[in-house]
């Protein structure tokens, strides 16, 4: 099965299995079963399954201009990618995604080993701060981060205003990568700050003592000892992080709405998809391109669930 | 200089820029339903007055024949409904993942992981054509519905129940008579309350905040939600462009009030409840 190994922070101490020392009947009772997962199994496969195989199925019909609709396995895939507005749209992203991740893990690293560095009520003030943008989400946090972004209302308007456009707008499609990188730490780094931390004072303090008794600084102490203990995180903050920045779609929608002209409404691959669907009502281009954007989401989901030790199967 | 983040100054500096990058645009949207659009750009930090954010509701009110508080019903309804659901399918489905040995018990698990940490958003666009198909688009049903899957509460009550139901009670239980949900039920319920609690947060939390599912399958500005009836407010008003040619009287503070109204009660969450959605984030990440 899955080689997942227990995780420190949510195992109780569980001895394994043991073969039971009476010698009852050895049928093995099945427990709860269908009955229980039934419900959910049904919604999973309704919400879960049913719309990336109808999704794939939708991808195979082309609806021509001119002319009845008819299956063609590759004409949606190749008209997708042949689209002038797919690349810049995969270079947005791909900008986005190269600027937002190395920064938000230097910065959820950074203050999460400082906090712990010693527990001061400033430290968990900070930790507690870090989390509430994390409520603010969707078309609030767009909206949110379009003012913050607007030279004429920003608390620090005056740092944007010498870089602002003639008419006083800021944002732009090459500035988006940037902003959405600043939302993306705002909005997800304090969930991180928080999750890094519960592993950190998970390290025993004995170990901590050792260290300090054998001579070892604060900052030796993080190289040494907390540092290879979190190390893992950073594969597995990529990883999801990766998987929900290729979908990326709410920030530049909305602020794209709201501030009219200043933003690609295809800024992202995402919104391409959405603007096959509504805009140009061509559905199988829609679904063959949602259906290449699922595939690096699997596959980063597969690979977090395989090769890390963050989700696990066995009880 | 690394030497002197350990320091007490470095550190408390680290604190302090931390503290103004996450808390400053919290404060300051906070703060923007009090004042005019006037008065926000020239102390984008002051507290203006009570009467000011009266007043911008009052604006709020008059859009659309006050189609905001429809908005904040839908939002209620939608996400009331769909967290009942929720807890009644992931509740006994994790349980039953933990406690139960059947037949493709481990596919579901690994399903459940899958879909659990690929983003909602992947699969909307199919999901869209899926209920247009079975016409059920522009119905509470086409929000409700795949609102009420949530594999991380499933994950949740998983690993709660793998971690402190040991399988010698259940036994126990069986072997006096009681029936599989009278275990449930009796056995593992009670104590279990907490994970609950937690599975049911992050539902909410899920639900209230979804944006691209309403958006795509709810048509009428009537049956939208908060999220997405902002977007709404803030596109058709011109309000953040600067040029405000409808008339209409929503401006900045009028568009931070709707913004604050939509977030208050996640914020309320993560202000009071902070201890248990933290405890959420220890277990694995949710996707966005």
């Amino acid at each position: 099965m899955m080689s997942v190994r227990e995780d420190p922070r949510v195992a109780v101490g569980r001895p394994a299995a043991t073969p039971s020392p009476s010698p009852a009947p050895r049928r093995r009772r099945t427990g709860p079963g269908w009955t229980f997962v039934g419900p959910y199994g049904a919604l999973l496969v309704l919400f879960g399954l049913a719309p990336a195989v109808y999704g794939l199925y939708q991808a195979i019909i082309v609806t021509p201009v001119v002319g009845a609709p008819h299956y063609d396995v590759t004409g949606n895939f190749s008209a997708v990618l042949g689209d002038h507005r797919l690349w810049p749209a995969v270079r947005n992203v791909g900008l986005y995604l190269l600027v937002w991740l190395p920064v938000m893990l230097v910065v959820v690293f950074a203050v999460a080993l400082v906090i712990d560095a010693r527990r001061t009520r400033f430290g968990a003030f900070t930790r507690f701060v870090s989390y509430v943008p994390g409520s603010i989400a969707g078309a609030a946090a767009a909206l949110l981060w379009l003012f913050m972004f607007s030279p004429a209302v920003s608390p620090v308007g005056a740092l944007l205003a010498p870089a602002a456009a003639d008419n006083g707008t800021f944002l732009s499609d090459g500035r988006m990568p940037v902003v959405l990188a600043v939302m993306g730490i705002a909005a997800g780094g304090g969930g991180w700050i928080v999750m890094l931390h519960g592993a950190l004072t998970g390290i025993s303090t004995e170990v901590l003592e050792a260290a300090r008794l054998d001579g070892a600084s604060a900052w030796q102490t993080v190289r040494r000892i907390k540092l290879p203990m979190i190390r893992d995180y950073v594969a597995f903050i990529l990883v999801v992080s990766l998987a929900n920045g290729f979908q990326v779609f709410v920030e530049p929608q909305v602020m794209g709405a709201a501030a009219t002209g200043q933003i690609s409404r295809t800024w992202s691959v995402n919104q391409l998809v959405f603007t096959y669907a509504t805009a140009e009502a061509n559905y199988g281009r829609a679904a063959a391109l949602s259906v290449l954007l699922l595939v690096p989401c699997v596959v980063a989901a597969t690979v977090v669930i395989r090769f890390t030790r963050f989700y696990r199967v066995d009880r | 200089m690394i030497a002197r983040l350990g320091g007490a100054f470095g550190r408390n500096v680290v604190l302090a820029v931390t503290v103004v990058f996450f808390g400053l645009p919290v404060v300051w949207l906070l703060l923007a339903p009090t004042k005019t659009s006037a008065t926000l750009a020239a102390e984008p930090l002051a507290f203006g007055s009570v009467a000011q954010v009266g007043s911008a509701w009052e604006h709020l009110l008059g859009y659309q024949d006050g189609v905001i508080g429809d908005w904040i019903v839908n939002s209620a309804v939608y996400s009331a409904a769909s967290v009942v659901l929720v807890l009644l399918t992931a509740v006994p489905a994790g349980y039953a993942l933990a406690v139960g040995r059947f037949r493709g018990r481990e596919t579901l698990l690994v399903l459940t992981l899958i879909t659990m940490i690929v983003p909602s958003a992947a699969l909307i666009l199919p999901l869209y054509l899926e209920m247009a198909a079975v016409g059920l688009t522009n119905t509470a049903l086409s929000v409700i519905l795949p609102l009420g899957f949530y594999p991380f509460g499933v994950y949740l009550v998983f690993l709660f129940t793998a971690n402190t139901l040991p399988l010698s009670i259940v036994e126990a239980a069986r072997v006096d008579g009681c029936s599989e949900w009278g275990i449930l039920l009796r056995i593992f319920l009670p104590p279990a309350r907490p994970v609950v609690v937690v599975v049911a947060f992050f539902a909410f939390v899920n639900s209230w905040n979804s944006y691209f599912l309403p958006f795509i399958m709810l048509v009428d500005v009537d049956a939208a939600t908060l999220q997405t009836g902002l977007q709404v407010l803030a596109g058709s008003t011109g309000a953040v462009s600067g040029v405000n040619f409808t008339g209409i009287p929503i401006r900045e503070p009028e568009l931070a009030l709707a913004a604050v109204v939509s977030i208050a009660p996640i914020l309320l969450i993560f202000l009071f409840a902070q201890r248990y959605l933290a405890a959420g984030h220890t277990v694995g990440a949710e996707k966005g």
